[in-house]
């Protein structure tokens, strides 16, 4: 079995981390595991985006045009994603900044609002991004909330230790998050 | 009883001749290093970064440890020597065209980030192994093989002042300009080498020594009339002296 | 970088931090370097571990003087290193020559990015005939040892600095963007070579000996060219004894698809692919780019029909293949000029079409 991921939105919405995050999990998992990022120049303001890969086997690419869950955290990042999920696939759409306009019938569409669960919840939307793992451990059954914070533990340096249970606090919330309301 | 006016000093090698042209301050310079190493118990733990031109030689006679430098890096050389080894003591000799020229980045940056380092820059207003031709001390009005009617401003633009402007570098502890003409310059220029040479073994910073030498051979002069030169016309614009010497007290 | 990399243990890291990990296990003692994309994050991991561990780090003024200042840390018989990228690379080729010239064990790490010139920052394999072929005057070779894994960019740091080591030549660890910039879960094991004792050569002050002199200024003909010979006797043994690459299925194989580098990845995946149609396609990688391995590709065209030289640059191993298939069978070329490899399928789909 090989999973793509792609995870989207803006400068300093943390996709990068929460890719990190994620990777370590599958890592944790033995799996095998790549993750890429956009990089260089495309840091500066525009949209970030990193591609996990997570296989059985050897990976067999390490950058993907398609991905079986793409989540995107921002309007601009919904735009350029949204044909790129394989026939089957999900995304998960960060419904506070972005409006899902569904154009495909092939794909389930995920809508959380994001952003306001953590402003609301957690009084900071900086913890959007782990939020999105939460969501994405529940919809896609690959990794367990567990696993994610044990990998938590793996990417959060040191002297940011403090801010793991609030990082685990957002996991939960993300994981819990009533998808049938919407 | 006879007594010793003059030795060769042990870092050099045996049975070495002098390559360098007849009347060619190199000779004396080298001499003037070798001493110095010697004098300060140098020749054990001494690296020499040798540079391209006529001061390549410089390992050919002197009986130390030598890497030879692509043209303009010595500096990069002597850093990268300097920093694997801290212990060692580490020096550069260098023609101005190497030095002040293709290096002047390497040689700036080495200053300011004073380095431990002691460097020789041979000043002869003339590319010398190559021929004669223009070089970043070249004088004003200067004709060499490539400024046939002479070095002008409005042409070729001004020549560089080494050791001032080693001096204005943070990092350095010792920046002198000197000559070679006389005997007692030789001595004050043996002087500042041994200046250069201790404020690296202090591990006070970057130390540097700009010699005025004769070209005789480029210049088409006799040695006598190269010295000449180098008094009456040289040491009037390129002003011997000590630019910058942190361990005076009134720093002059 | 978040992570510490202890032995044993696996960790998720970028390859660039695995490469500058590495060769702070396998004992760098300098490292001296300019920033450039896409390979930056070894420098800034330097900067921070090189002072930690009481190492040299020096930030240079250029990839001009950096390289130099490997090459005057290395004739003292330490281990340094630099890295850089494409067009910087450029900048270092002199050096590179002397280095040859000197026999001295430098090690640089080369990023690739797309070219010519300033080109972009995203990875290419532009710079294989660079780093194979050499920029640098005169007749002159580096061991070039091609990543295709972050757990390669990891192991193969620590066998530059060996080989390196062992025949005294500059060593060239070419990575591209992808594999700088992508995260893969390595695991670090100590320093697995023997160290190479430098005594007989290297500059550490003339105590009870004789000057040494490291040049490569040889006036006279006749030396230069006992130095060219014996220099090239120096190659032949490291053709002979460091050779090295991977193959799958070729034994069989109709077709062999022959990448280097990240590129080999989608290249055996495409494989994959295709022996699952039914075809008999094998995969070749020369993980040394330099030794390259021509007598293995020469005996594989005996049996091979066909081979398809895939890369991301406009065709530049493909003459390697060439010239070791010496025209026994037909070489083809699946390329794209920059950016990350063609995609299996993409792969599968022109290889069908060559058959």
């Amino acid at each position: 079995m090989e999973k793509d991921i792609i995870i989207a939105g803006f400068g300093g919405q943390g996709v990068l981390l929460a890719g990190e995050v994620l990777a370590n999990g599958f890592m944790i998992d033995d799996k095998n595991v790549t993750w890429y990022p956009s990089y260089g120049a495309e840091m500066r303001g525009g949209t970030v985006n990193c591609t996990v890969v997570m296989s059985d086997d050897d990976v067999s690419a390490v950058q993907k045009s398609q991905a079986d869950y793409i989540i995107v955290l921002n309007q601009a990042s919904f735009d350029r994603f949204e044909a790129g999920v394989k026939k089957g696939g999900t995304i998960i759409v960060n419904s506070s900044l972005a409006q899902v306009k569904k154009s495909r019938d092939d794909i389930n569409y995920i809508s959380v609002p994001i952003t306001q669960t953590a402003h609301d919840r957690l009084s900071n939307v900086r913890m959007s991004n782990i939020l999105a793992l939460g969501v994405f451990a529940r919809v896609s059954n690959l990794v367990s909330l567990e696993t994610l914070e044990k990998a938590l533990n793996n990417v959060i340096p040191p002297h940011r230790k403090a801010l793991i249970p609030k990082n685990i606090e957002a996991l939960k919330l993300g994981y819990e998050y009533d998808l049938l309301k919407v | 009883m006879a007594t010793q006016v003059f030795k060769i000093a042990d870092t050099f090698r045996k049975d070495v001749k002098y390559t360098f042209c007849p009347g060619c301050d190199h000779g004396v310079a080298v001499r003037l290093v070798a001493e110095v190493l010697e004098e300060l118990g140098l020749k054990e733990k001494a690296i020499v970064a040798a540079a391209i031109g006529c001061s390549v030689t410089i390992y050919d006679f002197l009986n130390i440890d030598a890497l030879e430098s692509p043209h303009g890096r010595a500096m990069a050389e002597a850093t990268g020597i300097k920093r694997a080894r801290p212990d060692k003591f580490v020096f550069t000799y260098q023609g101005d065209g190497d030095f002040a020229s293709i290096g002047l980045a390497e040689s700036m940056h080495a200053a300011l980030r004073g380095e431990k380092i002691s460097a020789i820059c041979i000043n002869n207003t003339t590319y010398g192994m190559t021929g004669g031709q223009l070089g970043p001390t070249t004088m004003v009005g200067q004709v060499t093989t490539t400024s046939p009617t002479g070095r002008n401003l409005e042409y070729y633009g001004y020549p560089i002042k080494v050791a001032e402007h080693i001096a204005l570098c943070d990092g350095t502890a010792f920046s002198a300009r000197v000559s070679l003409d006389t005997v007692a310059n030789i001595r004050k220029a043996k002087q500042a080498i041994k200046k250069a040479f201790e404020v690296q073994l202090k591990g006070l910073g970057f130390g540097f020594v700009e010699i005025l030498s004769s070209c005789p051979t480029n210049w088409k002069m006799t040695p006598e009339q190269a010295h000449d030169r180098v008094r009456n016309e040289m040491m009037q614009v390129f002003k011997p002296g000590i630019y910058k010497d942190i361990t005076e007290k009134s720093g002059k | 970088m978040a992570v510490e990399c202890l032995t044993g243990k696996k960790v998720l890291i970028k390859g660039n931090y695995a490469i500058a990990q590495a060769a702070v296990n396998a004992g760098c003692e300098c490292y001296f370097g300019y920033p450039i994309t896409p390979q930056s994050e070894i420098g800034e991991f330097m900067s921070g571990k090189m002072q930690e561990l009481g190492r040299a780090y020096v930030s240079a003024e250029s990839e001009l003087a950096a390289i130099n200042m490997v090459l005057g840390a290395c004739s003292t018989g330490v281990k340094a290193m630099s890295s850089s990228s494409s067009c910087a690379v450029a900048l270092m080729q002199e050096a590179l020559s002397y280095a040859t010239a000197d026999e001295l064990p430098v090690v640089l790490v080369s990023v690739m990015r797309g070219g010519p010139g300033l080109g972009n920052i995203y990875p290419s394999q532009g710079d294989y005939n660079q780093s194979t072929k050499g920029g640098g005057n005169g007749d002159y070779k580096l061991i070039v040892l091609a990543p295709s894994t972050v757990q390669e960019c990891a192991d193969l740091t620590y066998k530059a600095f060996y080989l390196a080591h062992k025949y005294k030549n500059p060593t060239v660890l070419l990575a591209d963007g992808l594999l700088g910039q992508m995260m893969e879960p390595v695991e670090f094991k100590p320093y697995p070579y023997p160290e190479i004792d430098n005594s007989s050569w290297a500059l550490t002050g003339a105590k009870g000996r004789d000057g040494r002199i490291i040049r490569s200024y040889a006036p006279l003909a006749d030396r230069q060219c006992e130095f060219l010979e014996k220099l090239y006797d120096k190659y032949k043994k490291i053709e002979e004894n460091e050779t090295e690459w991977e193959e799958l299925n070729a034994e069989d194989a109709d077709v062999v698809l022959v990448s280097f580098g990240s590129t080999s990845r989608n290249v055996n995946s495409a494989a994959k692919l295709l022996r699952q149609k039914g075809l008999k396609v094998g995969t070749f990688r020369p993980i040394t780019l330099f030794p390259f391995p021509n007598n293995r590709l020469a005996e594989l065209s005996k049996s091979v029909k066909k081979f398809v030289v895939v890369e991301v640059n406009m065709g530049q191993m493909v003459n390697d293949v060439k010239l070791a298939v010496n025209g026994r069978v037909p070489v083809e070329l699946i390329n794209k000029g920059v950016g990350t490899p063609p995609s299996p399928e993409e792969i599968a789909a022109k290889v069908e079409e060559l058959m």
